[in-house]
């Protein structure tokens, strides 16, 4: 029978087995691969290909039959392709140069009339990742952006992040392809280049702008990972672009407007500052602020208030009430990771009275998947310590469970205690009790610790946790002392640990529970536990009025089983009789010295150096009757023995510092991110941009589209118009001309939007914003208007008086130019100034790669201070960092040809003016690693695009260096009082001339 | 960005392993994770670690370890429904999931795992979609295998639905059998304390439809009483404007099975069934007794009751027997006590007698009971459907509705 069965058992594994590839995976090797892969035949080859993919799994390293798998690629089967692919991307690094000859079958799959033909071959020729082959898979991706077929343009957004990697120095190419697939109709193709746009550029947040409400509004139908990352980037495009949200769980002062509608709301408890959790008032939201948007310390620093005022805005701002209209159904996602993106944008956005709607899912996602239930509820706990009240109605969904796994329920646990008030604790105080019965005696000791906590919180119910933690203390004890277990003694050290937490609040009225926990001292054995009532006893000697008549038998006791103990009590009974002796009244003092010397003579001869050594310091601290050497010189002795008393003093009756929760270096992240799961910021977190940081770029675009949008024979006007701006234009309308030159002409424009892209963090010094625009509208009147505006706008150093050298500077050998007329029509081009702060990050240049020059790295950046020593010197920001682990000595950077001495400065002579000329600059002795110095050079270029060839000198080596002109620098500013600029203004045909009609 | 996927058998044996980046993960990071699990976590690690190099991530299902690497910042959350993602993907593509089927069939788990991410990231992960891309085995492709070997697991065509707006379905149906049937599967969580005290009972509940309808079918299911639903979930298919006014369902479904919503509803006041448990100890012996009966008539026979409990520690013997059902003591040194019917004439009731080990007089850890029990044909939270109409089909179909309640997470504590 039971033959039968088995047998038949059997045969039933052999037909699920039979028709399946068990006999490739198992046996891999039993044919000749290389010659299968030779055959004319797919199926032989799909059969070596499965048997390369069976060696690949189990780890073999088939890398040797690279150049036979390699030529399969052509094959016309999809199956023996796809196979290929996947054999190419795993080893594909390791053989780089074999790789290419795969690329010409790709570039012609790329043109295949079946779109999975084209989409994989773009997957796997940007997954194989070759350097060489890189501008071609930009090639590429380029065309496949536009593919009919919207699987292949979700792969082309695929290929973006690949390329990234590659080709970092595309970066605006890889921008402009994100930009259009932003643009795309297909939601999947929008979803793949969030992804595409969170590696290729996560801060170019600018480019969203124009995308925005769209984003938002196809959000609930891309699919579920797409919407995680769309609705992260979303949340930092409002941030950046409006700022918080006045009305906010991060600006609210009283957490108590979230409570629920049946609780009563005990806000005594949560707003006391001594409490444990340092749950208090609005600390702990500015904390929170603090820890989301950490980067940028400098808006916080001193006065919170000072910070609320200039970045906030409300949840009325459309793009902010957009965003959480259409984040607020995928709170009832399948996808707990969508839930909880969802639900972090309304914590921090979402006004405080709205912030409940994201507690029911949350909790659900608990329930429904369970494997999310870990990440999760460490956020629930962030949720819960900042806004206790927000989960106090639904402490029944922390309540643990059996199936919960250990982690599970410590965070539960935590959870628990810090929602815990006077209305729920009855509930919670239930659970606890039957918790302690659990098996998991380390859940029972974390809740023991749990339950202290409670009552340190709530005082009201300290006596009945004492009551109870007592009881566990006797009842564990006997068991203890029946049984040895592993870990069985945690609860035990744990409950005592938690009445002593307990007892530190209010030790005179907890007097009783420390006479019944000495009395017991004789039935617990576990040294840890002995040792921890020795200390209470110690500490307490003096409270009250009972304890002092229970000390000389407890202390007698002592000192009998002294010799029996183990180190750790042995030390605590020393120091316990010691403060006895330091507290005790007159009466007792004598027979306590007794006693202690009896104590201190057995410590003396004891085995254990630190037994003897606390013995000795004690004898002498505290002389106990036999200390009396010399009686003659008594003051001396007496002098001494105050200098004793104080000591002992100190040192025995010293209050030990309140240990303050982990709360004050507990570091928090961003809801939903893996660093708030570990604890530390993995590499890559970010905090949220800073409040409002793009609000001049934004501006600029609108400014251009308005401009642009009007008509086509404007955009000259635009274009000049917004480079203007001093040069923060994010040039984002430009999507065929942007491309092409931007080294000459558009160079203006572009340091701040790839000074973004770098997302180099620099403070910068501020500048106002401008703000220009048209004013067609009353051009009749606009003549006495517009002087009287700018002149009241315009700070006076603009206004200051005109010279002709300065206008030469413009072009230093320029002629002058000749005298201007008045003219009869009034510039009607307004300038407005607010008092905005804005960031200006400047292009950044490598000057040495730390690659190349063995870690020391050089970072140069054109900057628009003129020189102190001639105004035909363009001063040059170098960064000098040290990326070695070692002192760099002697950094000095020099030109190559001659450099100028002072004289010659000013001139500007003929002959010498052709290459470009370096001033001395002071050498670095030294650089610490890491260490980054940042020095000012100063070149005169003689207006040639020419490079000024450098040589570094480091450590000895010589370091060749090309430092490239940026021709925009070589402008300086020119003052000139309102009537010169107008007249000047009108000589510049061509400018403002559609105005002028 | 998830950086590599591995797929651990119940020994710690990698089976699978795909790299997803070029940021390539060694597989002795697989030998640094199975230590750290024998080690501290004791069979329970947690779903995020941290080993000296990677965060790993794990989802475990039936005997197999789902593991996936990365190095940087990323939503864990994302990594985790990914993997179980790619646990329900496989296990609906195989039938079921264990060590051996993954290695029978590990090329259509690399094919799988290989559209379901690109670059780290999940790529096609809808299961109507990938069926069309990478084709299921079944018997017949099975067979063809043997018989010709010749197979093609690879579609040749892509997916119509990759391009369309409800990429959850795919746009021909072929061969739709025109019927749709709806089903409500709820579990109830309870929880019962030592004092024998109910201190909550919630259902859970799924909706559960079966759709095989030709075209673009449009469906709207409605609720007689949808306000005691506390939480809800949904389908990425289900609309959300309609339920946001007047709680009401409407969508397009993808073919086949698949779960419409998710729903809990909190607050229930009894349970169908008690479980009374009683352990007494004293002098070295426990004495238990369980009682199990009926306590408020769902109307529809209760099944499949089973009564399970972990013995506690330092047991040396246990002699339990019930007056119905069967007693087993299983390896892991739990009790199961499978009752199935309760009868009409007597109440099932297990006692006996746990010999406790030598030196300890009293037990001082209790067991918590877990109850299970199925009924047919009642949804204890009470929900009902109201309607569901199909429109945009050619003809009319055939609905179905059935509803179901197990016992989810039934917890007697003693």
């Amino acid at each position: 029978m039971f033959g039968l069965q088995a047998s038949s058992a059997a045969a039933s594994w052999v037909v699920g087995r039979m028709g399946t590839d068990a006999h490739l995976y198992d046996d891999p090797e039993d044919a000749s691969i290389p010659a299968l892969l030779d055959s004319r035949f797919d199926a032989d080859r799909i059969d070596a290909l499965k048997r390369l993919l069976a060696l690949i799994a189990q780890g073999v390293d088939v890398a040797h039959l690279f150049p036979q798998v390699v030529k399969n690629v052509a094959a016309q089967s999809l199956e023996v392709k796809k196979l290929v692919y996947l054999y190419l991307l795993h080893y594909a690094e390791k053989r780089q140069n074999e790789a290419l000859l795969s690329i010409n079958i790709f570039q012609k799959d790329l043109s295949d009339i079946n779109p999975l033909v084209r989409a994989w071959a773009l997957r796997t020729m940007a997954g194989i990742r070759l350097h060489v082959v890189a501008p071609l898979v930009l090639v590429a991706v380029k065309k496949c952006a536009r593919d009919p077929s919207a699987y292949v343009r979700k792969c082309a957004a695929y290929a973006l992040c690949k390329l990234f990697d590659l080709l970092p120095e595309e970066s605006t190419t890889l921008e402009e392809i994100v930009d259009v697939l932003f643009s795309d109709n297909s939601p999947g193709v929008v979803g793949a280049a969030a992804v595409a746009f969170k590696s290729v550029c996560p801060n170019c947040l600018a480019l969203i702008s124009k995308h925005f409400r769209r984003l938002c509004e196809t959000l609930p139908d891309i699919e579920e990972w797409y919407q995680i990352t769309l609705i992260e980037i979303l949340l930092r495009y409002v941030i950046a672009r409006h700022g918080l949200v006045k009305d906010s769980v991060m600006f609210a002062s009283n957490l108590s407007l979230v409570a629920q509608g049946g609780v009563t709301v005990d806000t005594m408890s949560y707003t006391q500052p001594t409490s444990v959790g340092g749950i208090s008032g609005t600390r702990p939201n500015i904390m929170l602020l603090r820890h989301y948007i950490e980067e940028h310390p400098g808006c916080f620093d001193r006065e919170d208030d000072k910070f609320s005022s200039p970045s906030v805005t409300t949840s009325t701002n459309d793009d902010v009430a957009i965003l959480l209209k259409c984040t607020s159904p995928l709170l009832w996602s399948q996808n707990s990771g969508v839930v909880l993106a969802a639900a972090s944008v309304h914590w921090i956005m979402a006004p405080v009275e709205e912030v409940k709607r994201i507690v029911g899912p949350i909790l659900f996602t608990l329930r429904s998947s369970p494997d999310a239930a870990y990440v999760v509820l460490g956020d629930i706990l962030v949720f819960a310590k900042t806004a206790p009240l927000l989960f106090a109605p639904y402490d029944e969904d922390f309540f643990i469970c059996s199936s919960d796994p250990y982690q599970t329920r410590a965070l539960k646990l935590e959870i628990l205690t810090t929602i815990a008030s006077e209305s729920s604790i009855p509930a919670i105080f239930e659970e606890f009790e039957d918790y302690i019965k659990d098996p998991n005696r380390r859940f029972v000791a974390d809740t023991v610790a749990a339950i202290a906590l409670c009552a340190q919180k709530l005082p009201s119910i300290s006596s009945t946790c004492l009551e109870g933690l007592l009881s566990l203390v006797f009842y564990e004890s006997s068991i203890t002392n029946s049984v040895h277990l592993d870990g069985e003694d945690i609860v035990l050290v744990q409950a005592i640990l938690s009445i002593k937490a307990i007892v530190k609040i209010d030790a005179a009225s907890h007097e009783k529970v420390i006479i019944r926990l000495v009395r017991r001292l004789d039935k617990i054995k576990q040294p840890a536990a002995r040792s921890l009532i020795i200390w209470i006893f110690g500490e307490y000697s003096s409270v009250g009025n009972l304890i002092p008549k229970i000390i000389p038998p407890v202390l007698k006791y002592l000192a009998w089983s002294f010799a029996a103990e183990v180190l750790e009590t042995k030390l605590q009974i020393l120091n316990a009789s010691a403060k006895v002796i330091i507290h005790s009244a007159e009466e007792h003092l004598e027979e306590f010295k007794r006693i202690m010397a009896y104590i201190t003579d057995l410590a003396a001869c004891d085995l254990n150096y630190d037994v003897r050594d606390r013995a000795r310091f004690i004898s002498n601290l505290l002389p106990c009757g036999k200390t009396s050497l010399n009686e003659n010189d008594s003051t001396c002795q007496s002098h001494s023995q105050d200098i004793r008393k104080e000591l002992a003093d100190h040192i025995f009756g010293g209050k030990i510092p309140t240990t303050s929760h982990s709360d004050s270096n507990y570091r928090i992240y961003l809801p939903g991110s893996l660093s708030q799961v570990v604890l530390h910021a993995a590499p890559g977190y970010a905090p949220l941009p800073k409040p409002q940081s793009m609000e001049l770029i934004y501006h600029t675009i609108k400014l251009t589209r308005d401009t642009a949008n009007s008509s086509e024979s404007n955009n000259s006007n635009a274009e000049s118009e917004s480079s203007y701006e001093s040069g923060s234009v994010y040039d984002s309308e430009s999507e065929g001309g942007g491309l092409s030159d931007k080294d000459a002409t558009g160079s203006s424009q572009y340091p701040n939007d790839d000074g973004h892209n770098l997302h180099h963090r620099q403070d910068n010094q501020e500048a106002p914003l401008v703000h220009m625009y048209d004013d067609n509208v009353d051009q009749g009147q606009t003549g006495r208007n517009v002087e009287d505006n700018l002149s009241s706008l315009i700070s006076t150093d603009l206004t200051e008086l005109m010279s002709k050298s300065a206008l030469e500077s413009w072009l230093d050998e320029a002629p002058a130019l000749p005298a201007v007329q008045e003219s009869m029509q009034k510039s009607i081009a307004r300038v407005s100034f607010t008092n905005r702060s804005f960031e200006r990050k400047p292009k950044l240049h490598t000057l040495l790669d730390p690659s190349n020059t063995s870690g020391l790295s050089v970072i140069y950046a054109f900057s628009a201070e003129i020189s102190p020593i001639s105004r035909l010197l363009v001063c040059i920001d170098l960064f000098v960092e040290n990326n070695t682990t070692d002192q760099l000595t002697d950094i000095i950077i020099k030109s190559e040809e001659a450099s100028i001495s002072k004289d010659e400065m000013d001139q500007t002579s003929e002959g010498s003016a052709s290459i470009p000329t370096l001033a001395p600059v002071e050498e670095i002795r030294s650089l610490a690693p890491q260490q980054t110095v940042k020095m000012i050079l100063q070149v005169h270029f003689h207006h040639h695009l020419l490079p000024l060839k450098l040589s570094v000198l480091c450590n000895g080596k010589r370091h060749p260096a090309k430092l490239h002109p940026d021709i925009a620098y070589f402008v300086r500013p020119l003052p000139m009082d309102l009537n010169a600029f107008l007249c000047k203004e009108n000589q510049l045909r061509g400018v403002f001339e559609y105005a002028r009609r | 960005m998830l950086q590599c996927v591995f797929l651990l058998s119940d020994s710690g044996e990698v089976m699978v392993e795909k790299q997803m980046t070029a940021h390539r993960v060694d597989r002795a990071i697989c030998g640094w994770f199975w230590e750290y699990v024998l080690a501290h976590a004791a069979g329970d690690p947690s779903k995020v670690v941290v080993s000296p190099t990677h965060y790993l991530f794990q989802v475990y299902r039936h005997g197999v370890t789902f593991l996936a690497c990365t190095q940087v910042e990323m939503p864990p959350l994302m990594a985790i429904e990914f993997l179980s993602r790619v646990a329900d993907v496989l296990t609906d593509y195989l039938g079921d999931l264990n060590e051996d089927i993954i290695k029978d069939n590990f090329v259509i788990v690399y094919q799988i795992l290989d559209e379901m991410m690109d670059n780290g990231f999940p790529l096609t992960t809808e299961p109507n979609i990938l069926k069309e891309m990478i084709a299921q085995p079944n018997i017949v492709s099975k067979m063809l295998n043997v018989v010709t070997g010749k197979s093609s697991a690879i579609g040749n065509k892509l997916p119509d639905a990759t391009a369309s707006f409800v990429h959850w379905r795919t746009t021909v149906v072929k061969d739709a059998s025109n019927e749709a049937y709806v089903s409500i599967v709820e579990e109830l969580d309870a929880c019962v304390n030592r004092e024998g005290v109910l201190v909550k009972c919630e259902a859970c509940g799924d909706i559960v439809v079966n759709s095989s309808l030709p075209g673009v079918p449009e469906l709207t299911l409605s609720f007689a009483n949808p306000t005691i639903i506390n939480d809800v979930r949904f389908h990425p298919c289900v609309r959300f404007r309609p339920w946001e006014s007047s709680q009401i369902l409407s969508f397009v479904p993808p073919d086949g099975q698949f779960k419409l919503m998710s729903y809990r509803v909190k607050k229930l006041k009894t349970t169908p069934i008690y479980v009374k448990p009683q352990l007494s100890s004293d002098l070295g012996n426990c004495r238990v007794n369980v009682m199990v009966g009926i306590r408020n008539d769902p109307g529809k026979p209760i099944d499949s009751i089973t009564v399970q409990f972990q013995l506690p520690p330092l047991i040396a013997s246990a002699d339990l027997t019930a007056n119905h059902g069967t007693v087993d003591i299983l390896a892991d040194q739990t009790c199961l006590w499978t009752i199935g019917h309760i009868p009409k004439d007597k109440a099932p009731s297990l006692s006996g007698n746990l010999r406790l080990e030598e030196g300890l007089a009293h037990l001082h850890v209790f067991p918590t009971f877990q109850v299970k029990f199925r009924i047919m044909g009642v949804a204890l939270s009470g929900l009902q459907i109201d309607r569901l109409e199909v429109k945009n089909t050619p003809s009319a179909p055939y609905k179905g509705f059935r509803a179901q309640t197990q016992a989810g997470r039934y917890e007697v504590r003693s």
